[in-house]
């Protein structure tokens, strides 16, 4: 999938020229003249990045960036300035920012950034992609498994589990099996590890009270 | 006037046929035969130059008749046969002796009928060149005058008295006779020593043209021909259009028809009409005579000569001692000597008497006149120093402003080596690309102009100005300081304000150090809030007002008074000199400054300057 560049820059003629050159190299390139206008308009479902002015009109790149923060999944936003000075590259950073570049920017550099931002929202999605495919297996899970897993990853025995339950070790021992099965996986530390990067842990000592 | 383009201009005559009644002592009847409205001026001229000519012979007495066919503004085709008809009848018992046939479908008209309408008369022939793409050619027993343009002497006498121009402009109708006198202006620039670049404005309509016109740079050359019809077909009358031309141009008009003078032009090789007319009344009376045409003297050329507007010269700074020997100087004011000898000479005796009071005076002034300028060189020292530092605070925005057109041309130039090195290269783009380059590169040029006409060092120059360019100016400069501060900037101006005489460097500087002063003012208040409003009204008859206007705070009541003062500063990290030196550059320009908080909040700073008094009428 092509990746997307959205380039948020009240300068028309900046704007246009980066947008024509990110295109010659093969990105999609969306254009706003303002952060009003790419927090109303903004398709942010492609993977891609954000290359933001810092200072515009009405909202400012940062304050802008300070929004995007907030938001899900935001795509990573590299900063470009009209004058570079720390302290403003400092806030820039601090807020999340993705990198920073000073206009006039070196066109090797600017592509470099570009393409490093958009790899890294490629692998976080694929991250994203997988965690999705995990999180759906967990939720084949029936409620009683559910159960089981939560006591197994904080490494309750068999037995203790079949305690606390008000069952048989033989049934969880059954149960056990088919939630491994269901979730793909060979071994108690994958099963861990699983629990672990879905941020199942930790969270609650009582499983009655988990969702799921 | 007429549709008839180079008609007027045109005049020449040429030949005759046949053998006229000899009457020495009888009336000689001569028909004019016009192709034009003959009530052009320039025909009336002639016409009447040809008449006194013919008429101080005394001995012979001459009956004129007047026919026009007036084939500009009709079609021949529609109207031969009644012409034909009415001519035939009015002339069957009148026998003509001499036809004068003026411009060439009068003479293509006697070619096809003149035999039989006029038997027995001779044709006097009267052209102009351009109808005949310059080479006149008639049959050796014809006589004749003809008139040409002298575009080559007329652009030699430009260059003496503006060596090297930097272009010449041509300007010219689109009738065909117009064309055809522009193509000639053409060939003749083209084999003389010209190596300025020249341009034809042939035909513009008179808006267009003005337009043109008032663009061109004072050291360029404009040679105006006639315009008696725009590529429209709109008429005109010549004379209107150079009047409205030399009006509005910088560059110096020059013309090759003497009936120019006084209409603008600066001065030309021009042709007399009055010349023309003598010349045809000699061919008329070679043609009465009987005698054949001399070959060397069948074809009259109308002699043109070096003459000139002494108001015109001034105008545009040109030296008129620069002219050629014997050429003629119009308008010039005789002098007073002259007119007024003895009661000067009566006058100078009592100024005799006056002189030591004037002397002392005289002395007195120039002592004062030394002062004022040391002040103003002071001042504008002062100023200048204090432009620098105003400049020092909007250096970073100026950065962001200069950044971004750098920026954008950066990544064209980027774009372009990938699509030049592209298979095939994507060379359409290319170009597109390079005019992208081009404007960004124009765009950050004029920010330096602005910045640098800002911080040049200069002496205090007053001259006429347009307060709302000004403004503008420095709106544009503001424009990323403004963006910076998040300050709204509006400039409410009013239009059609007469000018102002001031220093432009200077006026600039003021609206500058009140606009930042503004912008300083509303440091703490909500970014929605900051509004900055420069305003340009017609305080009276005699004074523009400009006014800066922010949404502060406002000034504290007991500064208001002071706060023109040196030293006086509201701003934490300010010297306190921008609004003295405000105050002083507007008193210098006779103006004055105040300061008052607006009702609706904010301060507001008002400064008058007078109008220029030649904008007033």
């Amino acid at each position: 999938m092509t990746a997307t560049v959205h380039v948020v820059d009240d300068d028309a003629s900046w704007r246009k020229s980066v947008a024509r050159l990110l295109s010659t190299v093969g990105h999609r390139v969306v254009q706003y003249e303002s952060a009003a206008q790419f927090l109303e308009t903004a398709e942010l479902d492609a993977p891609g990045c954000i290359l933001l002015d810092m200072r515009m009109p009405d909202i400012t790149g940062l304050q802008l960036q300070q929004r995007l923060a907030g938001m899900q999944h935001a795509l990573p936003t590299v900063f470009v300035s009209g004058h570079g000075d720390i302290p403003t590259s400092v806030l820039a950073m601090k807020a999340g920012a993705e990198n920073f570049l000073t206009k006039p920017v070196d066109t090797e550099e600017l592509l470099r950034v570009v393409q490093e931002a958009i790899t890294r929202d490629r692998e976080a999605r694929a991250v994203r992609r997988h965690l999705d495919v995990l999180r759906s297996r967990v939720h084949g899970l029936t409620p009683t498994e559910r159960k089981v897993f939560a006591l197994v990853v904080r490494g309750k025995l068999n037995k203790q589990i079949a305690d606390e339950l008000g069952s048989t070790e033989r049934t969880i021992k059954w149960h056990r099996h088919n939630l491994m099965e269901k979730l793909q996986v060979q071994s108690l530390a994958e099963l861990v590890s699983l629990a672990e990067r879905l941020g199942l842990l930790g969270e609650d000592d009582h499983p009655n009270s988990r969702s799921g | 006037m007429v549709s008839a383009a180079g008609a007027l201009a045109m005049s020449a005559v040429l030949g005759i046929v046949a053998a006229p009644a000899s009457a020495a002592e009888q009336e000689a009847r001569v028909l004019i035969l016009n192709t034009a409205d003959t009530s052009l001026p320039g025909h009336r001229v002639v016409e009447n130059a040809m008449r006194a000519s013919l008429d101080s012979d005394t001995t012979r007495q001459v009956a004129y008749f007047f026919e026009s066919i007036d084939a500009y503004r009709f079609s021949m085709e529609a109207l031969e046969p009644e012409l034909l008809a009415l001519f035939s009848k009015k002339y069957r018992a009148l026998p003509i002796d001499v036809v004068v046939a003026v411009s060439r479908p009068a003479i293509e008209f006697f070619e096809r009928y003149g035999k039989q309408l006029w038997p027995g008369a001779r044709v006097v022939y009267n052209v102009f060149s351009a109808e005949y793409g310059g080479r006149v050619a008639l049959p050796p027993n014809l006589g004749g005058v003809v008139s040409y343009q002298d575009v080559a002497g007329t652009i030699a006498l430009a260059r003496r008295l503006r060596p090297n121009p930097r272009r010449i402009v041509v300007v010219s109708g689109a009738s065909e006779v117009e064309r055809s006198a522009a193509q000639l202006a053409a060939d003749a620039l083209s084999t003389s020593a010209n190596q300025a670049p020249v341009e034809f404005l042939s035909g513009l309509p008179l808006q267009e043209l003005l337009a043109r016109v008032a663009d061109e740079p004072a050291d360029a050359i404009i040679i105006y021909l006639t315009q008696y019809r725009d590529r429209d077909g709109r008429p005109y009358t010549p004379r209107e259009v150079l009047r409205a031309i030399s009006k509005i141009s910088v560059a110096p008009v020059y013309g090759t028809y003497e009936t120019y003078l006084g209409f603008g032009v600066a001065a030309g090789q021009m042709e007399s009409y009055e010349e023309e007319g003598r010349l045809i009344a000699e061919q008329v009376l070679t043609a009465l005579a009987g005698g054949p045409f001399d070959p060397s003297h069948a074809l009259l050329k109308t002699p043109n000569r070096c003459i000139a507007d002494a108001r015109a010269l001034q105008r545009w700074s040109l030296d008129e001692r620069r002219l050629p020997d014997g050429c003629e100087i119009r308008f010039a004011e005789r002098s007073l000597w002259r007119r007024y000898a003895w009661q000067i000479a009566a006058a100078l005796a009592i100024i005799a008497a006056q002189t030591m009071l004037i002397v002392t005076l005289l002395t007195q002034r120039r002592r004062r006149r030394v002062a004022e300028a040391e002040v103003r060189k002071g001042l504008s020292e002062v100023a200048h120093m204090n432009r620098r530092v105003s400049m020092g605070e909007l250096s970073a925005s100026i950065a962001h402003e200069l950044n971004q057109p750098l920026g954008a041309i950066r990544n064209n130039a980027g774009a372009a080596e990938i699509l030049i090195k592209a298979q095939p290269p994507r060379l359409e783009e290319v170009a597109e690309i390079l005019a992208d380059i081009k404007r960004d590169d124009q765009r950050a040029s004029d920010i330096i102009t602005r910045i640098r006409s800002l911080l040049r060092k200069s002496d205090f120059q007053v001259r006429e100005m347009d307060l709302n360019e000004a403004i503008e100016q420095i709106v544009k400069l503001l424009a990323g300081e403004a963006s910076a501060r998040g300050v709204f900037i509006q400039a409410e101006l009013a239009p059609g304000l007469p000018k102002v005489s001031a220093d432009n460097v200077q006026l600039q500087q003021v609206i500058l150090n009140l606009a930042l002063n503004g912008m300083e003012a509303m440091h703490d208040l909500r970014a929605d809030r900051r509004l900055l409003t420069i305003r340009s009204r017609r305080a009276n008859d005699r004074e523009a007002e400009i006014s800066v206007a922010d949404s502060g705070a406002g000034i504290a009541e007991e500064s208001i008074r002071s706060i023109f003062d040196p030293f006086v500063t509201t701003k934490p990290g300010g010297m306190g000199m921008g609004l003295a030196i405000s105050r002083t550059i507007i008193e210098a320009h006779r103006g004055g400054i105040r300061a008052e908080n607006s009702p609706e909040g904010g301060a507001v700073f008002h400064f008058t300057l007078p109008f220029a008094s030649d904008s007033l009428s």
